[in-house]
């Protein structure tokens, strides 16, 4: 759950006192922005990507005006436009109007988790405005601080000091940067990054930092964010619709982790274990439609509801239905597998018989009632099926449901299908 | 700040070797005992443990305890409680929601200076917590393990602290040994262990680290921990991408690191381990080239590629782990502790092709499995039937269903519009079994039913005549006659099927009809109450009328002829009853033993039967019954020769179907079987189970099942078809019709039509102009889902005309309906051509049926509107047979009930 962007993030900061560079959204008339041109000189229209989308101005995606006419045209130009990180491309909705802050300098300075130092760190540098990581080391300060105590100003001023940072900064830094703690810790991030920060001349010459940038990312498992009221299409594009219905069954008896692999894909595996989970998808690669996790003995009636999801979006275009997990240490067999099979009954009811193979993959407790139950609905259903116990390596049993997914594409399904109509 | 504890570490660790890490001498406290993980996984770690968890807590639970084998472990409200009451711990297990678990460890912290651990099982604890937890532990001295984790094991101590590692059978996966775990996964944490030992590796210590962001006794304490346990000489470690935990590592010892997650390089967002979401720095593939070059290797172990030094290798396969440890322990001069133990290859426990031909290195045959799990399979082998998960099942149910877009109703998947391709005894077999026999069964079920349609001299006729002369429908009828079907009449039937079936229900025969050798079962001891059941000491004329019939058929049953190779070598004689038995059980095998249908469903089928054929035979008076015949027919001829839907045919019309007349009442039976559970016919029948109580199958009284189904049927519901003929007998009775049947029968359906459009249209506006907005509507003409269109069309409607046209059956009622479908658009009487729906199909075919008779005066209004309100009947008994049996199979006892709370007071 990412946020980026001045629109939601100015917002934000303005919980804590911290000055942001002033903004307008996609529904500003021409009038307002006029306005801002007037107020400010020169105005920056930056599209609108939700959830975390960086290096827009490596790419072009910053347009830079000083007449109406410009704003309209770049406007015109970035409302709708893609950008593209890796092998994901998101499409803009809308653009931003950020008033620009006169400054001689700017900082850099972020907030997060740290596996290094195993506690909270702060990272800032005054050579912001650029990305951090093209920075050499010596022009960076990362400051690991106890998180029960929290972000103090003097983090701040021996960091800047010990980075030889103009003297005209720092105090106006270290006045307002521990604010930022209030923010991160109290409403559940996880990262919150200011680049750049313009230490923009305020009343007497005294700089005042005004963030012009903003990124953070929130915790899922900390409910505190949902106190900001932040509405929820913000993050909508974080999530597709599967995911949505799946996490809306996210409580803590059971995982209830998916993500879309590849929609194309024809093996659905729903998957038991963080390690399955990370072993499975690895060698399914995008023959697998999705990757899951359903481990953490999850009770009857959520693997129940979670199973009709996972139906419902993706066994029409499957070839392999592929239960897999390994030798559960507490997960009651019986009860997953008897959740999972009366779904699928309940998918056949609904949607008609599918012509697909079942393959299984499992150990723990109830294993052999739980087998039994699922061989006997496979049976009733007519669905051709395989059952490995776990002293089968689940690599193995993953390299025979590709074969079988092979198989099915050949003339596998053909055959099922007609025998599930005869 | 943080406490001191181990010199090398910038910050605390308390543990010093990897055999302190789960010890005898630990003392457990487990927060949460009596939570539903906790209470079933704490009682197996403290009896694996020697008894090491010494209290719990559960807020307001102080006082109860929890059971285990070696004695009660007692709950207090709180740590402080539990330590005041005088106990000692220094590990504290945390089975707290994840939002409490903070808490719970700054209270365990607080309250018990003692304390040195604490392991947390609960996932999904926030980051913020997270840090806050380590910051407490920290300033205190405490090593964490978790959260998200599975706890830590030791093999040689015999001891497991916190999750289920090992699962209900620790000792199964804590083989002792001279290898340490230590894993990102809990669940591999044993998969591992268990792999191991096929190689010939044991375990010392087991850590499950757990993969949140926030990992506590991380790689690097856990290396530093295993070069000063003397007992482990190699190590296993399972990582996945995300955080900097492995980089940097001091690695001594021997060790196989396996690296899975290269593919969460495209994860946006965590998915399984929370922590497991990585920058550019820290993923994957990235940790293969930390552990590479502490190994010094270039590559990753495959058994292909096989490349590791004496310091280790990589692998990105948990099931090459052994064979890499085994390589690198080979280049140590280390052997494995014990003899390898089974194998890693493809052991298949269950499989079904389902007929289908594999390729063959598809087609796996099924293996025995590893003790206990082959005597459970032979265990759960030796059930039979389909076993339903019982549910509420008020307006729900697992036989019909209406698919509210196309208005079809479904029954076993199979949806009206394709049953009403099949005969109705075809389709009553279908109801119960699910499937729709083939020539032989279909025969067999014929014989069944007719054999008692003819009702002679029973009671139950005298009942049902009672019935219709005190002035009652055609339903209410027919509930005094089923009324008096009841367990006793069938009882012997049916212990005869529960006798056949104890004899063959091991004998793996999938089909009745197989070549099978019953020799065996034959001579078997059978008890002689048994044979009492299946046979008789003298002559049963009745059941000899159906053997004979039965023989004609061109295939044996084996039950049937066993029964009469039984009754040879015992020299007696087989009863009706045992036939019927026989007969039914031989119909419903396949579908038993491909658990579609459960054993009480089987043994039910000659109740079925019975009630079925008192449907038919009770819907004429007794007179129409004799000792020789039924509704004049010959009974010999009608038990051989005839199909029960002729039988059907003939008890409502009078009269032998002409071929074509038999296929249109086929047609519409199959129309009729179910409108879906919600219908009213079906709520009486489940209501009559619910009632009864389905969870004790043997309760449930069949016949008054199906009373519940006809006393919920009547002039509304079933009745009702009737208005649609008494609307067609307005338009034709006077205009010399002769056959319905025929294309060229010379009148002018388009100006009835136009003419009575006309009239229709001023009625209309009359009423509507007078504010009467309630004015008569035509029957069967639109629907309020098949609407709105310029043409619209009732697509059940539209799939049985192509029906009847495939067969050159041409319908003038039809005809004339469609006519007035356009015309009613033409005058302006509607204002688009409304669709001829459904019901209409249903009346026109019956008011052809019966339209030569009506013509001659030989049935009058009436006898049509009982007519058609019994052929409702018949179909529907379809469905509601499905609804019944499905209810008994799955439902709750009185499951039908509404809350008070959702009932309302309208006075």
């Amino acid at each position: 759950m990412q946020l980026t962007g001045l629109l939601w993030g100015g917002k934000l900061l303005k919980y804590v006192g911290f000055p942001a560079a002033e903004v307008l959204g996609p529904e500003a008339s021409v009038d307002d922005i006029k306005a801002l041109i007037e107020k400010h000189g020169e105005v920056f229209i930056k599209p609108i990507f939700k959830g975390g989308v960086g290096k827009k101005g490596k790419t072009g995606l910053i347009g830079r005006v000083k007449d109406i006419e410009s704003a309209l045209k770049e406007k015109e130009r970035l409302y709708f436009t893609t950008h593209t990180s890796g092998s994901s491309t998101v499409k803009s909705d809308g653009v931003t109007f950020e008033g620009a802050v006169p400054a001689g300098h700017e900082v850099y300075f972020s907030i997060t988790e740290s596996t290094v130092y195993r506690t909270t760190t702060m990272t800032i540098t005054h050579h912001g405005g650029v990305e951090i990581e093209e920075l050499p080391e010596d022009k960076i300060k990362v400051v690991p601080f106890d998180p029960l105590t929290g972000l103090k100003s003097f983090h701040v001023s021996n960091a800047l000091e010990e980075l030889k940072a103009p003297a005209e900064i720092i105090s106006p830094l270290v006045q307002n940067l521990p604010r930022l703690w209030d923010l991160y810790n109290n409403y559940g991030m996880t990262t919150l990054e200011l680049n750049p920060i313009r230490m923009m001349p305020g009343k007497g010459g005294r700089l005042v930092p005004v963030a012009c940038d903003f990124k953070c990312a929130f915790d899922i498992d900390d409910t505190a964010w949902k106190r900001l009221n932040l509405p929820s299409h913000i993050f909508a594009s974080d999530y597709s619709e599967f995911e949505q219905e799946i996490n809306q069954l996210r409580t803590y008896q059971g995982q209830s982790d998916v993500f879309i692999i590849n929609d194309q894909g024809t093996i659905t595996a729903p998957t038991f274990g963080g390690g399955a989970n990370a072993m499975v998808t690895e060698i399914l690669g995008d023959y697998a439609t999705i990757s899951s996790d359903f481990g953490g003995n999850p009770p009857y009636v959520k693997m129940n509801q979670i199973s009709e999801i996972v139906f419902k979006h993706w066994l029409d275009q499957s070839n392999v239905l592929f239960i897999i997990g390994g030798k559960a240490n507490n997960t009651d067999i019986y009860e997953t597998f008897r959740a999972m099979a009366d779904a699928l009954r309940g998918y056949f009811h609904t949607y008609g018989p599918k012509p697909i193979f079942v393959i299984i993959g499992r150990g723990g407790p109830n294993l052999i009632r739980g087998m039994s139950y699922m061989r006997d609905t496979l049976d009733a259903l007519g669905i051709p099926c395989r059952i490995f116990g776990h002293d089968s390596a689940m690599s193995e049993v993953v390299n025979y449901a590709m074969k079988v997914n092979e198989w099915m594409i050949k003339e596998g399904k053909k055959l099922i299908r007609a025998k599930l109509t005869k | 700040m943080h406490k001191q504890g181990v010199e090398k570490f910038p910050y605390y660790v308390g543990i010093r070797s990897l055999s302190e890490v789960a010890t005898r001498e630990d003392r457990v406290c487990v927060l949460n005992i009596l939570g539903t993980e906790s209470s079933s996984v704490t009682p197996v770690s403290h009896e694996f443990s020697g008894g090491n968890v010494v209290f719990g807590t559960g807020p307001g639970k102080s006082g109860q305890i929890l059971e285990t084998k070696l004695g009660s472990i007692p709950v207090y409200n709180s740590v402080k409680e539990g330590m005041n009451a005088g106990h000692k711990i220094n590990t504290a297990v945390i089975y707290l929601p994840p939002a409490g678990v903070k808490d719970g460890v700054a209270e365990v912290v607080r309250d018990n200076p003692d304390l040195k651990k604490v392991v947390i099982l609960t996932e999904k604890v926030s980051v913020k917590d997270s840090r806050t937890i380590r910051a407490i532990c920290q300033t205190n001295g405490v090593d964490v393990f978790g959260a998200n984790c599975l706890g830590v094991a030791d093999a040689w101590n015999q001891v497991r602290i916190g999750g289920a590692l090992g699962g209900s059978k620790p000792q199964e996966s804590l083989v002792k040994g001279s290898v340490a775990i230590y894993s990102n996964s809990g669940n591999f944490t044993t998969t591992i262990a268990v792999y191991l030992i096929t190689s010939g590796w044991g375990t010392t210590t087991s850590i499950s680290s757990g993969k949140d962001v926030y990992i506590h006794f991380a790689p690097g304490e856990f290396f530093y921990v295993l070069d000063n346990d003397e007992r482990s000489r190699a190590a296993v470690i399972y990582v996945e991408p995300g955080g900097y935990y492995e980089h940097g590592l001091e690695i001594n010892k021997p060790t196989v690191a396996c690296i899975v997650g290269r593919w969460k390089a495209r994860l946006t967002k965590a998915c399984g381990h929370a922590g497991s979401l990585a920058g550019s720095g820290d993923d994957a593939a990235a940790k293969e080239k930390w552990f590479m070059d502490y190994f010094d290797v270039d590559d990753i172990y495959t058994p292909e590629n096989p490349v590791f030094s004496k310091k280790g290798a990589v692998v990105t396969n948990i099931a090459y782990i052994p064979e890499a440890l085994t390589r690198v322990m080979e280049a140590n001069g280390i052997e494995s502790d014990f003899e390898p133990q089974g194998d890693l290859s493809l052991k298949c426990w269950f499989a079904n092709n389902q007929g289908l031909s594999l390729p063959p290195e598809l087609d796996i045959p099924v293996v025995e499995a590893v003790t206990p799990y082959n005597e459970q399979i032979e265990k759960v082998n030796r059930q039979i039937g389909a076993q339903f998960p019982r549910e509420a099942l008020k307006d729900a149910s697992g036989a019909s269903m209406m698919d509210p877009k196309t208005q079809v109703t479904k029954v076993h998947n199979v949806s009206i519009l394709d049953a009403s391709k099949y005969s109705l005894e075809e389709n009553l077999v279908f109801s119960l079994t699910k499937e729709h026999p083939d020539e032989y069964r279909r025969g067999l079920a014929n014989i069944a039913f007719n054999s008692y349609v003819n009702l002679h001299g029973d009671s139950i006729l005298t009942a049902s005549d009672a019935s219709r002369e005190g002035g009652n429908s055609p339903n209410t009828v027919l509930s005094s006659a089923i009324s008096i079907i009841g367990k006793g009449r069938v009882k012997r039937a049916i212990d005869a099927a529960s006798v056949l079936l104890d004899l063959f229900q091991y004998q793996k025969i999938m089909d009745s009809t197989a070549d099978f050798d019953y020799k065996e079962v034959l001579q078997e001891t059978i008890r002689s109450s048994d044979k009492d059941k299946l046979l008789v000491p003298e002559r049963d004329g009745f059941a000899e009328k159906m053997v004979r019939a039965i023989d004609e058929l061109d295939r044996k049953s084996i039950f049937i002829e066993f029964c009469k190779d039984l009754a040879r070598k015992e020299e007696r004689f087989l009863s009706a009853d045992t036939i019927l038995a026989a007969t039914w059980l031989t119909i419903g095998w396949s579908s038993l033993m491909r658990k579609k249908i459960s054993r009480t469903t089987i043994l039910s089928l000659p109740w079925y039967s019975m009630i079925f054929s008192a449907h038919i035979g009770c819907s004429v008076p007794s007179e129409w019954h004799s000792k020789t015949s039924f509704c004049g027919e010959d009974l010999d001829d009608f038990i051989e020769n005839r199909s029960f839907t002729e039988t059907a045919f003939l008890a409502l019309i009078g009269h032998r179907p002409a071929e074509v007349e038999l296929f249109e009442f086929t047609v519409l039976l199959g129309l009729i079987i179910s409108n879906g559970p919600g219908t009213i016919s079906a709520q009486g029948s489940k209501g009559a189970v619910s009632a009864d109580g389905p969870e004790q199958p043997e309760r449930v009284q069949l016949n008054k099942a199906f009373v519940g189904f006809l006393t919920h049927t009547g002039f509304a519901h079933g009745g009702n078809g009737y208005e649609a003929i008494e609307f067609l007998l307005e338009r034709f009775k006077d205009n010399g019709l002769k056959d319905p049947g025929d294309p060229n029968h010379g009148i002018d359906l388009k100006g009835i039509a136009a003419k009575y459009s006309q009239w229709y249209l001023n009625y209309k506006n009359r009423e509507k102009a007078a504010g009467n907005l309630e004015y008569r509507k035509i029957p069967c003409v639109g629907h309020p889902v098949f609407k709105g269109k310029a043409v619209n069309i009732d697509p059940r409607e539209e799939f049985v005309s192509k029906l009847l046209e495939e067969r050159d059956s041409y319908n003038i009622f039809l005809d004339f309906y469609r006519h007035l479908v356009q015309a009613l658009f033409e005058t302006g009487a509607t204002r688009n051509v409304f669709c001829v729906n459904v019901d209409a199909v249903i009346a026109v075919i019956l008011l052809k049926a019966v339209w030569n008779l009506y013509r001659e005066g030989e049935l009058t209004e009436k006898d049509i509107e009982n007519a058609a309100f019994t052929t409702f009947l018949f179909g529907r008994m379809i469905g509601c047979a499905a609804e019944i049996d499905d209810h008994i199979n799955r439902g709750r006892n009185m499951d039908t009930r509404t809350p008070a709370s959702k009932c309302s007071f309208v006075g």
